[in-house]
């Protein structure tokens, strides 16, 4: 490993492991910063799909649902006894894999608003099928109050739900506000953002970068790009089902809404705000919006002459698209105002 | 003597317009082969076709034994032709021999390869290759250079050496002097004699001093189609290409 | 009547919306190179303050100032926000134009809420037109006609004047266009602000047909886009093709299984893409490998 991968990951380490507290003097608490790691699964999936491979989908809600439905159904149908969560959660990725890479074979010959549209319409597809078929999703009322998952790593199961040890840490709440579950998404969070430094350095990860760069010359020294996006797309189907499985145990529930089309553009706007093309805009997107509604919606509502949460996110989503290009992280590392089209270096 | 490529009939056209027409050709291992033909012959187009830019719409096209007409880009690379485009298509933020070294690792990787995990370091023999193809060109004292920041005939060169990182057995050059300054004109000239004795060159170019002086054989194109083919004495010497082409000028007139 | 009937004209008139606001789709991505997310919104947009006006004023005053109200919107987004973004790669539009239309969505619903409104019609109009087995509303055969009549004057500005050979022109080939001559800028100004100003006149003369809501805009947005998929990039005619099928099988399904009414349009569109993603009469650009 090499040392700034090595640094990287040290630091994101530390991030995670305060992150929890430390919004907490700002209205912020555990279950939020849960939500948020989850998400950042998702938001790190559609980044590898946009600022990596090219790709703009307006579906990933569909791999998210497909997570949080078959996890569900698995816990509360195949193993209501004795639930076992990584179990359920592997048979999530697995069916999103698999329903990625079906509609991967489509759509990965397309480019721009076509590629979105029709991701966008498979995405509404799929809401329509969990929306009918009734016996098994339950419909528009969803998967309520499945059994609680454990984590079984041994012959003894985890409950996730246990707070860790009480310590007062004064402004910052105290330590058992925080649950195993944070630790164990904050986890899986670092793991997902290791895998992707590691791809994103490996020989799959360069020639997808060349392809970024000059598709043209790519083909004409003997790639094949449409490939190189099935595999990126099939991945990120996969990541972003691990997301939609680990929400569902977590809330102990499977909703329609997941699979709506605006967790499709959440998954979105949370990378671009967090920039994209970078290893860890993506999270940071997703807990600074994510903060900024928990909170916002909140102090908002006393407020009933002022717009809704959604109107600020929508004006923050133009702002950064405007003078932010390369998202909060992105602006950090760079000195210069990038090109938005170039960071995202699709073709044409 | 058995042909390397080899085409028959073929044929390209959009809508209406026949960009290439019933083209018969065929260029024996180790020639340099020159085509020529005034603006709109339909050159380009040829090359794309034989590159696998694009598809044809007639006709087939047979190389070292193997029908490749419906080959892909990719694939016809693979295969073993490789091509140095009109204007050069580089990777402009990676440095001269980042660029050599992806075109030799797409040759030993091949189309696809699920490599996630390792770097592409592990396969020794990429960095021998991308060195080997940079010496060629001679470029290799800009070998860390950013390639956007190379001067216009570095850049082509550099398309060159990528072409050639692929190991190929037809490269296709298209117009590789153009732009060019007298003596940057004059080194390339002695890149692809260079390359013509390791491999066989088919050259599109206007420069007809750097043709006739160093083709083994040329193929006139007119109109999308082939007007003439021989020895540049036999071109030369050829009424119809002299009208259509040289305009009806004299021998003495074209030396000058 | 007929159920199938009144749904197959339901179908149409539906069917004229999604034609109006894929025309102006259509004629702005010619110009402008622009896919624009928030065209919906100036739909939306042309409803509420053709509604407002309506009410105080009457219809004939809201069909006059919706129109121009979304156009000086159009124009103001266009000298603010969008310039730097036309002939770029449309992913960036689309992400851009994504979150203006959702900032003008909220913003809607911000002044006039989130309740769903509708302009009740004067009598006279709602009373349902005869002639022979065909009974229907007065005013949906009125707005048909007058959706008819606005793409016929659409149709004669694109194939007749200047500008309109710009805007034709400038779908095939913007450079060659410049080189030209031709003013581009001011042609497509002018050009985004009439695509802007039929969604909005559109909207007002729809909004006593359907209720109005904030997210009226996008719902009518994402059937225009299969249009002009399904129609082709850039084509008139693809418009009015894909429009009309597309309002009707919509209204049909409605019709016949009302859950899956939304749905069919997206299995028409991937459909299409998957199969000929020009479109019906699209130039085959190369979208695909």
């Amino acid at each position: 490993m090499s040392r700034g991968t090595l640094r990287v990951l040290l630091f994101t380490a530390l991030g995670l492991a305060v992150f929890p507290l430390a919004i907490h003097p700002i209205g912020g608490y555990p279950g939020l910063a849960t939500h948020i790691c989850i998400m950042a699964i998702g938001a790190v999936a559609l980044n590898l799909l946009l600022g990596e491979a090219g790709m703009l989908s307006y579906g990933q809600a569909l791999f998210f649902g497909c997570g949080a439905y078959v996890s569900a159904i698995l816990v509360q149908r195949a193993m209501p006894q004795h639930p076992n969560l990584l179990l359920a959660v592997l048979g999530g990725i697995v069916i999103a894999a698999a329903v990625a890479a079906l509609i991967g074979a489509l759509v990965v010959r397309l480019y721009g608003i076509y590629l979105a549209l029709l991701t966008l319409a498979f995405g509404q597809m799929g809401f329509f099928i969990v929306e009918q078929a009734k016996d098994w999703t339950n419909g528009d009322d969803g998967l309520q109050g499945i059994p609680a998952a454990l984590l079984y790593l041994g012959p003894a199961g985890i409950d996730l739900q246990t707070p860790l040890p009480a310590v007062d840490l004064g402004p910052f709440g105290n330590l058992s506000d925080v649950h195993l579950w944070y630790v164990f998404a904050a986890f899986i969070l670092w793991l997902v953002i290791w895998f992707v430094r590691t791809l994103n350095g490996s020989q799959f990860g360069e020639v997808l970068a060349a392809i970024r760069e000059n598709e043209d010359r790519s083909r004409m020294i003997g790639f094949v790009p449409h490939l190189y996006r099935f595999a990126a797309f099939v991945i990120a189907g996969a990541l972003t089902g691990l997301a939609g499985g680990l929400l569902a145990l977590y809330d102990l529930k499977a909703v329609v809404d997941d699979m709506d089309i605006n967790r499709s553009g959440s998954f979105v706007i949370y990378t671009v705000v967090g920039g994209v093309h970078t290893l860890l805009g993506p999270a940071v997107g997703t807990a600074v919006i994510m903060y900024l509604e928990d909170v916002g919606s909140g102090f908002l509502a006393k407020y009933p002459q002022l717009p809704g949460w959604q109107w600020f996110e929508g004006l923050i989503f133009v702002l950064v698209i405007v003078f932010l290009p390369a998202g909060i992280v992105g602006t950090l590392k760079r000195k210069r105002k990038p090109d938005f089209e170039k960071l995202l270096a699709v073709k044409r | 003597m058995s042909a390397l490529l080899e085409t028959r009939n073929l044929g390209k056209s959009f809508g209406h317009f026949a960009a290439n027409a019933a083209i018969d050709f065929s260029v024996a291992a180790g020639e340099l082969r020159a085509v020529i033909g005034p603006n709109g012959a339909g050159k380009t187009t040829f090359f794309n076709l034989l590159s696998g830019v694009t598809n044809p719409t007639s006709g087939s096209i047979v190389f070292d034994g193997r029908d490749v007409t419906s080959a892909g880009g990719p694939q016809r690379v693979r295969i073993g032709i490789a091509k140095a485009f009109q204007t050069a298509s580089i990777y402009n933020d990676q440095t001269v021999r980042q660029n050599c070294r992806l075109a030799a690792l797409a040759h030993v990787q091949g189309g696809f390869a699920f490599q996630v995990f390792r770097r592409s370091q592990h396969l020794r023999n990429i960095d021998e290759l991308a060195e080997n193809a940079m010496e060629l060109v001679d470029l290799g004292a800009v070998a860390e250079t950013r390639a956007g920041d190379l001067s216009h005939g570095d850049k082509k060169r550099l398309d060159i050496a990528i072409a050639l990182a692929t190991e190929p057995k037809l490269l296709l050059l298209d117009e590789p002097v153009a732009g060019m300054s007298k003596d940057e004109a004059h080194k390339t000239e002695g890149l692809v004699k260079r390359l013509a004795t390791k491999m066989t060159v088919l050259i599109i170019e206007h420069d007809m001093e750097l043709i006739m002086g160093i083709s083994d054989s040329i193929t006139v194109l007119h109109g999308g189609r082939v007007l003439a083919s021989g020895t540049p004495a036999e071109i030369r010497a050829n009424a119809a290409v002299q009208e259509a082409y040289l305009g009806g000028h004299t021998e003495a007139e074209l030396h000058e | 009547m007929d159920a199938f009937l009144q749904a197959f004209l339901n179908g149409l008139v539906l069917g004229l919306i999604y034609v109006a606001i894929a025309v102006g789709l259509t004629i702005v991505f010619g110009t402008l190179r622009l896919v624009n997310f928030a065209h919906g919104a100036f739909f939306s947009v042309g409803a509420y303050v053709g509604l407002v006006v309506a009410n105080k004023y009457g219809l004939i005053a809201g069909f006059i100032i919706a129109p121009i109200a979304v156009a000086i919107l159009a124009v103001i987004l266009d000298r603010i926000v969008l310039r730097p973004f036309y002939n770029k790669e449309p992913t960036s539009q689309l992400l851009l134009t994504f979150g203006i239309a959702l900032v003008i969505q909220e913003s809607l619903r911000w002044f006039f809420g989130g309740t769903a409104q509708q302009y009740t019609l004067p009598p006279e109009l709602m009373s349902p037109f005869t002639l022979g087995p065909l009974v229907y509303p007065a005013y949906r055969l009125a707005f048909a006609a007058g959706v008819v009549v606005l793409l016929a004057v659409v149709w004669l500005f694109l194939a007749r004047t200047d500008y309109g050979l710009i805007v034709r022109a400038g779908i095939r080939d913007r450079i060659m266009v410049q080189l030209l001559g031709g003013n581009i800028t001011r042609a497509s100004t002018i050009v985004f602000a009439l695509g802007a100003g039929i969604a909005g006149l559109v909207g007002a003369a729809a909004s006593p047909i359907y209720s109005v809501e904030p997210t009226t805009g996008f719902d009518f947005l994402v059937p225009s886009f299969v249009v002009v998929v399904v129609g082709g990039l850039g084509s008139f005619w693809g418009a009015v093709a894909g429009g009309l099928l597309v309002g009707i099988l919509k209204s049909l399904m409605t019709l016949y299984y009302p859950p899956a009414a939304d749905v069919i349009i997206y299995v028409l569109m991937a459909v299409v893409l998957i199969v000929r993603p020009q479109g019906l009469f699209g130039e085959s650009e190369v979208i695909r490998q």
